[in-house]
């Protein structure tokens, strides 16, 4: 016999706890429209070919999401698309998200061919932020390329001080990895400034054009694995080359890198270390400040100095293993919540109300929702 | 809310709501004793469904709501509700539903259904 039946208030998507807590997040992306962003190209030149008959270039990719999903490209905005500030709002609203670090998500300029055009996007990207984010009061992450070391710092420069400005947005890819010296002055401006380096996937997926990539014909093994791969690659080779011993004060978080990794990371890199310890002198970092060895253990900077995003979480279901796998990974001290909306894998912060493994241990729950990013972003 | 029920072939329905109150393509979520149950309309038929995706929780009577600037976008809402294909795609990531058995063919796992009947414009739903 039933006793009470009620409709439910759908507006609120997440747990009722959720509402009660902080939470940060650190990888919101917005969609500007190509129309929206092309007055903000300021050089007549770049403009005149990315939007005469000539239009954007086109790259062909081996493979992506269209087909491994139910709506195809549509994985890209399964929720909506942003293109303002309220927009945002109104989305945050619904999963409990207090304080979203948006950025503009261009993620596709790193695969693409011409550096004019691929810096004219990027800072008309920056610009349309700052006028719709960063003057609305929404915390932003602005763009800086990988391409162009000297673009970068100029980026920098021209908006490294703004308040609202809390991270500054580049990509990690199959190209060369973050650890090479020729972006030191990006990390001096960056440390100086009080910005953390937010490295996001980009759509230049590796490995496209080799034997290995050429046999992968799903999604899973495109996106699934390929960018933990190039997180790892990239994490690795900062942390051997004394990126942090040079700028111990760097702080940089991977988006859509996966995060379970950690643990084997974090012990086979020691290990290795421990065993092979020579070569670190003759690294260029350490061969010109004339140092032997790294400062710390290599995983102490991946505890002090490295951050992943959670999205998506995929905690085990079992509150005893989640547990261990977070102490493993370091989580109190590495993990920082995201959303990744309004992409498919968007994850809201169901998990961290639904697991015991976080309803017993508050204190990981608020580090990963919202304390971690707290002390990192220049808030 | 109060409690109407309707008794077919021994079996008790209770009455969620009116037809009208949910719009051809979308659904409303109610809880009975603690059971969350979404109600869908495809195409004038009426389904009745756990209001929880398997997956990660999310609430099932979200699908087929329009998209933040939906314009801009090509399929227009939040997961959908497929009358052709008798299934409710989940407005977060899109897991698939068979609104009759309440199976998702990729995952081989099940979700709860519920058998609906309509009686004067009021949709019951047998607990």
């Amino acid at each position: 016999m039933v006793s009470s039946i009620k409709r439910l208030d759908a507006d609120e998507e997440v747990p009722e706890e959720a509402f009660d807590v902080d939470i940060v997040d650190l990888d919101f992306h917005v969609n500007p429209r190509e129309e929206e962003l092309r007055p903000y190209i300021e050089d007549e030149r770049a403009l005149d070919r990315l939007s005469t008959e000539f239009g954007m270039w086109p790259i062909p990719d081996k493979w992506d999401a269209a087909y491994a999903i139910d709506e195809g490209n549509e994985g890209l905005f399964t929720q909506g698309r942003a293109e303002v500030a309220e927009d945002v709002r109104r989305a945050c609203e619904r999963f409990a998200i207090n304080e979203p670090v948006v950025n503009a998500g261009i993620n596709g300029l790193p695969q693409q061919h011409h550096p004019v055009l691929k810096n004219a996007v990027l800072r008309a990207g920056n610009s349309y932020m700052l006028d719709h984010f960063v003057d609305e009061g929404v915390l932003t992450a602005l763009s800086i390329p990988k391409w162009d070391v000297d673009y970068a710092l100029e980026e920098l420069n021209r908006w490294g001080d703004e308040d609202g400005v809390v991270a500054a947005y580049s990509w990690y890819d199959p190209r060369e990895p973050w650890g090479v010296e020729e972006f030191d002055p990006v990390f001096e401006r960056l440390e100086s400034l009080g910005l953390p380096l937010l490295l996001h996937g980009s759509l230049a997926f590796w490995p496209q054009h080799s034997y290995v990539g050429d046999e992968m014909l799903t999604w899973t093994e495109v996106l699934g694995f390929d960018w933990p791969i190039h997180g790892m690659v990239n994490t690795v080779n900062m942390i051997m080359r004394g990126v942090f011993d040079r700028y111990p004060d760097l702080n940089v978080v991977f988006q859509e890198a996966g995060h379970w990794w950690l643990p084997f990371v974090r012990y086979r890199m020691d290990e290795f270390y421990e065993m092979h310890p020579e070569d670190i002198q003759i690294t260029p970092r350490k061969f010109e400040d004339g140092e032997h060895y790294l400062e710390k253990a290599p995983s102490e900077y991946l505890r002090e100095n490295i951050y992943m995003c959670t999205q998506p979480f995929a905690l085990p279901r079992r509150a005893g293993e989640a547990r261990d796998m977070l102490n493993l990974s370091m989580a109190a001290d590495t993990f920082v919540y995201s959303s990744d909306w309004p992409h498919q894998t968007l994850d809201p912060a169901t998990w961290f109300f639904t697991s015991r493994a976080f309803r017993d241990d508050q204190e990981l729950r608020d580090r990963i929702l919202h304390q971690n990013a707290r002390d990192i972003l220049r808030i | 809310m109060s409690v109407e029920t309707l008794k077919i072939d021994g079996d008790e329905y209770i009455k969620t709501a009116q037809t009208e109150e949910i719009p051809e393509g979308r659904g409303i979520a109610i809880d009975v004793d603690g059971i969350e149950i979404a109600i869908f309309n495809a195409d004038g038929e009426f389904y009745a469904i756990s209001n929880r995706c398997s997956h990660q929780s999310a609430p099932m009577c979200k699908a087929g709501e329009e998209k933040i600037n939906a314009e801009h976008t090509w399929t227009k809402t939040r997961g959908r509700v497929d009358a052709e294909d008798c299934s409710v795609t989940c407005p977060w990531h899109l897991w698939k539903w068979d609104l009759e058995s309440g199976k998702n063919e990729a995952s081989g796992q099940r979700i709860a259904t519920f058998d609906v009947t309509v009686e004067d414009d009021s949709v019951f739903v047998r607990i």
